[in-house]
């Protein structure tokens, strides 16, 4: 099989310099047609980097970006078969929304008849639910109404691919969580590629099928949203995946470890040599609270918060050598919401599969 | 009984109004009174104001219609001349140049006018004679060029004179620009050629009305340029006002041809502000 | 090639600073170009040096500062220095464009001056406008009517009071560059004509009605100061033909002739006298068929606030040991043969400063009523906007 049938993105052994300064380094990545591709990753990872490069707002210094199987090099932003949102909408505040959504389409050869643009200008709109919009300043719509003025200009394209950078990033929270269901209906009614570029983890878990974690100019993982969650390629990953409780040790054998704090703690199977220094990323939700008078085994510790959450609670447990663990409880599988109080004696057990081992 | 607060604001801004109310009162509205009071009256026989009241001065517009008609002509052409060349000024110091450069150069720009308009004029007197440039091209073989008294050197003079005026404003409107609108043209499809006239002339319009109502309005009243460039052979209403409050002493004609040129600018600088008015509304936050 | 590059550049920033400050100081124009830059409205003070007392000869008191309206680089600025040292008071300079630009200031009131340099035509107009005095010649004991050349300085009586004293004469010639053009000039048919023919793009007219539209009509045989219109019209005709073929319509034209831009130009005396001397091919010429011949004078405002000062600067300048100093440093001839008597051969023996009398004949003086006439300087605009 050939690469450029199935993947709407490619980049090959992809370097962007800026001066002395390197963006990205040897990027390696291919973006399956029709896929939601999350690109995550702290600020000044190079996620966005690799997303203008696609726009073609940027050159790489080596290597080559492709879309749909044609090389970009060369190829100016106005010549590629892509869209962006970009962070902030950059809607033009001297036109209405349907000159906004209608701009695109005004600039294809051959013309398009105006009725036909306004058509489609019309449907886009409708598609954002923004039918009856189309003669509103920019000025006059509020955040949300930007933002899907900004999608339906991109997508009234018709691109191959949909660029969307930090696209929820200035929207409240729940309408933040509206838009991300929005978005991954649209991508699937629409079946075009999605590129999202986020530092928001939940967001990427939450709508993309893969997710490329980026630290420092480099790809880490690209695998699904379960994957990166429950298998972090490492512990950076586990870090900025969802929450972790990191801890050091010594591998006992096999499948337990030597905390630091002198503990022994169950751990999957593991190929490397008993011996070797560790450093294990334990999800919160890994560990098991138990009243401490009613548990045997596990590690004894202190509770010192309690913090509600609604569907689960969260306890901050003081452990003698190993400092303070996060440990989420759901609520339904407590006998009562009351299980601890900060200040009560409890013992973790921990769950050897939600336990990532990685060498120190 | 203590003041409210109210009252009290007032009379704040009162007293830090007044002295430039004062100051207009006194050096702008009284003269421009007293030209109007001129407007309507007689020349006395040996020159200066004879009070009356006649309509005679303004009837006599007509034979200064070519100085007029020379204004009205150069005026547009040189803004626009300058115009053609600030622009790709201000777009390369607000978008183009290194913002670590940026002060300097746009230092560089307002520069010249710590030297005054003479000065710098009569420099070119010496640049566009024939010990100037035509020198220049002379040693090189191109002979007998005439710069200096041509209607190009009073455009030469005008656009340099004029042009940090023009730079300016549309600096400060391109400086503003959100230059990801630019890239969003340009993943829209739009050519660069489009984008420049789709989305960035649009939205520096208000600079470039501003620039331009300012270097009309002040080319409006122009003398100096065309008497030292152009020999004295190009006529502006400047000049017409200057031979008639100086030379022939004809004050209520000078005033009435003051009058119509005021009446003039204020004609433009309307329709200078109808255009930018259109555009008004898009100054919006999500542009700043 | 030999030479240095410095002879290529437009102009030295040393040689630039010279000509400006040559221009600020009015030697290139005395009437003109300073009205239209308003640099004459800039005031000097020569001196203040307070303190010093007059002697024997100012016994009346006579106060610490006058003021005197004049023509920029019409004096030897040591003349001042001199006259605060002997009586204690300051002098303040203030330097004008023309004798319009001085006659709307005074007309317009307290000028402050109390003393002035207006020219021969302009005298009956402030006589009859009441804006000078008829002067107390008894107060100015050093001027000596008996050697005055009668034939300048008649135009300070007006009904028989003398209302003015003479400072020095002048004339209204043509200076021609004889090395651009070959054909000899002697008249100002030539002038038209050449600047039309050989001096074609080359010729430079004044900026004022009076010497332009003058000369104008004096080739065509009318008189400098016609006002009849049908004179006046063929003036105009010959004007506008003319123009286009001009280098320049300015009063401004000694960078042009030295610069060599222009090889022709309408000129006064003095000027006529410095172009010659540093570039001998310019020569000065007289219209065999007329010009204009002038004279300016010291009078005294009515409103003059230190009248004493005035008189006693007044009489300060009639001095001929003062007045030979003055003659050098501006180079304008003089009516006093006291002077005459004190100046170098160099001096006197130039034809340009003192022409023959035969070149003087059939000049004239500029009439008040040229100087005022509405049809005059209508024409001059429709000239200068054709």
């Amino acid at each position: 099989m050939t690469s450029a049938s199935v993947n709407d993105i490619e980049f090959r052994s992809v370097t962007k310099r800026y001066g002395a300064v390197t963006a990205v380094t040897d990027i390696n990545l291919a973006v399956p047609k029709g896929a939601f591709v999350a690109l995550l990753g702290p600020s000044g990872c190079g996620k966005t980097t690799c997303l203008r490069m696609i726009g073609g707002f940027e050159q790489p210094s080596e290597g080559e970006v492709q879309i749909g199987g044609a090389a970009m090099a060369g190829i100016p932003p106005y010549r590629r078969p892509v869209n962006m949102v970009f962070q902030h909408y950059a809607l033009f505040p001297h036109f209405d929304v349907e000159a906004n959504v209608a701009y695109g389409l005004k600039q294809m050869r051959p013309k398009i008849e105006a009725a036909e643009i306004s058509r489609r200008v019309g449907a886009a709109l409708e598609m954002v639910r923004l039918g009856g919009f189309g003669k509103r300043r920019i000025h006059e719509m509020s955040g949300g109404q930007q933002q899907r003025v900004a999608l339906a200009r991109a997508l009234v394209n018709k691109p191959k691919v949909l660029l969307l950078d930090e696209p929820l990033a200035a929207l409240d929270k729940k309408l933040r969580t509206a838009m991300q269901i929005e978005l991954q209906t649209l991508q699937r009614e629409l079946g075009i590629t999605f590129v999202l570029v986020t530092h928001d983890q939940e967001e990427a878990l939450s709508m993309s099928d893969k997710v490329c974690v980026m630290s420092a100019g480099r790809i880490v993982q690209f695998a699904s949203p379960q994957e990166v969650y429950d298998r972090p390629a490492n512990i950076f990953v586990a870090d900025f995946v969802g929450k972790t409780n990191r801890l050091s040790g010594t591998l006992e054998n096999g499948n337990a470890v030597r905390l630091s704090s002198g503990a022994l703690m169950p751990v999957r199977d593991t190929l490397l040599a008993p011996g070797t220094a560790l450093t294990l990323a334990v999800r919160p939700e890994a560990i098991r609270l138990a009243k401490a008078a009613e548990a045997a085994g596990g590690i004894a510790g202190t509770v010192t918060h309690r913090i509600f959450l609604g569907s689960s609670v969260e306890y901050s447990v003081a452990v003698s050598g190993l400092g303070d663990l996060l440990v989420t409880a759901e609520r339904q599988s407590l006998a009562a919401d009351g299980l601890a109080e900060p200040g009560d004696p409890v013992r973790l057990v921990f769950d050897p599969s939600g336990a990532h081992v990685f060498p120190a | 009984m203590p003041l409210a607060p109210a009252t009290k604001r007032n009379l704040v801004t009162s007293a830090l109004v007044a002295p430039a109310a004062a100051w207009l009162f006194v050096f702008l509205v009284l003269p421009f009174i007293a030209i109007l009071v001129f407007a309507f009256g007689e020349r006395a026989p040996e020159g200066g104001y004879q009070a009356a009241f006649t309509f005679a001065q303004f009837a006599n517009l007509g034979s200064r219609a070519a100085a007029f008609r020379n204004t009205m002509m150069i005026a547009p052409v040189g803004a626009f001349l300058c115009l053609i060349v600030a622009y790709p000024v201000a777009y390369f110091l607000a978008v183009k140049a290194s913002p670590k450069y940026r002060l300097v150069l746009v230092s560089l720009v307002v520069v010249p006018f710590w030297t005054s308009l003479l000065v710098r004029t009569y420099a070119w007197m010496y640049i566009l004679g024939s010990r100037g440039l035509p020198n220049l091209l002379d040693m090189v073989g191109i002979s007998d060029v005439r710069m200096l008294n041509t209607p190009g050197a009073v455009l030469l003079g005008i656009v340099y004179g004029y042009l940090p005026l023009m730079i300016m404003p549309i600096y400060v409107s391109l400086e503003k620009l959100d230059l990801r609108l630019l890239e969003a043209s340009a993943d829209l499809g739009a050519k660069p050629l489009s984008t420049f006239f789709g989305i960035t002339l649009p939205l520096s319009l208000p600079g470039v009305m501003t620039g331009t109502a300012l270097v009309t309005i002040l080319l409006l009243g122009e003398y100096l340029i065309p008497q030292l460039l152009g020999g004295g052979k190009v006529f502006f209403i400047g000049n017409a006002l200057v031979d008639l409050f100086l030379q022939s002493r004809n004050w209520p004609f000078g005033s009435a041809i003051a009058v119509t040129l005021v009446a003039v600018v204020v004609l433009v600088l309307l329709v200078a502000m109808r255009i930018a008015w259109r555009f008004a509304g898009t100054r919006q936050v999500d542009l700043v | 090639m030999s030479k240095d590059y410095k002879d290529s550049l437009p102009i030295s920033a040393s040689r630039f600073m010279e000509e400006f400050m040559r221009l600020k100081r009015g030697s290139v124009s005395r009437r003109h170009f300073l009205g239209v830059t308003g640099l004459g409205l800039a005031a000097a003070v020569i001196a203040r040096v307070p303190g010093l007392q007059g002697g024997a000869a100012y016994a009346q008191d006579l106060g610490t500062q006058m003021s005197i309206a004049t023509w920029p680089n019409y004096h030897d600025p040591a003349t001042f220095e001199a006259f605060t040292a002997a009586t204690g008071v300051a002098v303040e300079v203030n330097v004008f464009g023309s004798n319009e630009e001085m006659l709307a200031k005074l007309q317009a009131g307290a000028s402050g001056w109390d003393l002035f340099v207006p020219t021969n035509y302009t005298i009956s107009t402030y006589v009859k406008l009441g804006l000078i005095d008829e002067l107390d010649i008894a107060k100015a004991p050093n001027f000596s009517p008996s050697t005055q050349n009668t034939r300048f300085t008649n135009e300070g009586m007006v009904d028989g009071k003398t209302y003015a004293l003479p400072k020095n004469w002048g004339t209204t010639g043509f200076a021609v560059n004889t090395g651009k053009i070959k054909t000899p000039m002697t008249s100002w048919k030539d002038f038209f004509e050449l600047a039309q023919t050989e001096a074609d793009g080359r010729a430079m007219v004044h900026d004022y009605q009076l010497t332009t539209i003058g000369n104008a009509l004096v080739s065509l045989g009318y008189s400098f100061n016609s006002i009849k219109p049908e004179e006046l019209a063929k003036a105009e005709e010959l004007l506008i033909k003319v123009k286009p073929h001009l280098y320049a319509i300015n009063s401004d034209y000694q960078p042009s002739m030295r610069a060599t831009d222009a090889w022709l130009t309408m000129c006064w005396t003095n000027d006529g006298a410095q172009l010659n001397r540093d570039m001998p091919e310019i020569a000065y010429i007289l219209g065999k068929d007329g010009g204009e011949i002038w004279t300016d004078f010291y009078a005294i405002p009515k409103d003059a606030p230190n009248k004493a000062a005035g008189y006693a600067l007044l009489n300060f300048l009639m001095d001929p040991a003062v007045a030979v100093k003055e003659h050098i440093a501006n180079g304008a001839p003089t009516t006093d043969s006291r002077v005459i008597a004190l100046l170098p051969a160099e001096i006197t023996s130039n034809k340009i400063v003192y022409p023959d009398e035969a070149a003087l004949t059939p000049l004239e003086f500029g009439a008040a009523v040229t100087l005022t006439d509405p049809g005059r300087a209508e024409l001059m605009a429709r000239f200068k906007s054709a």
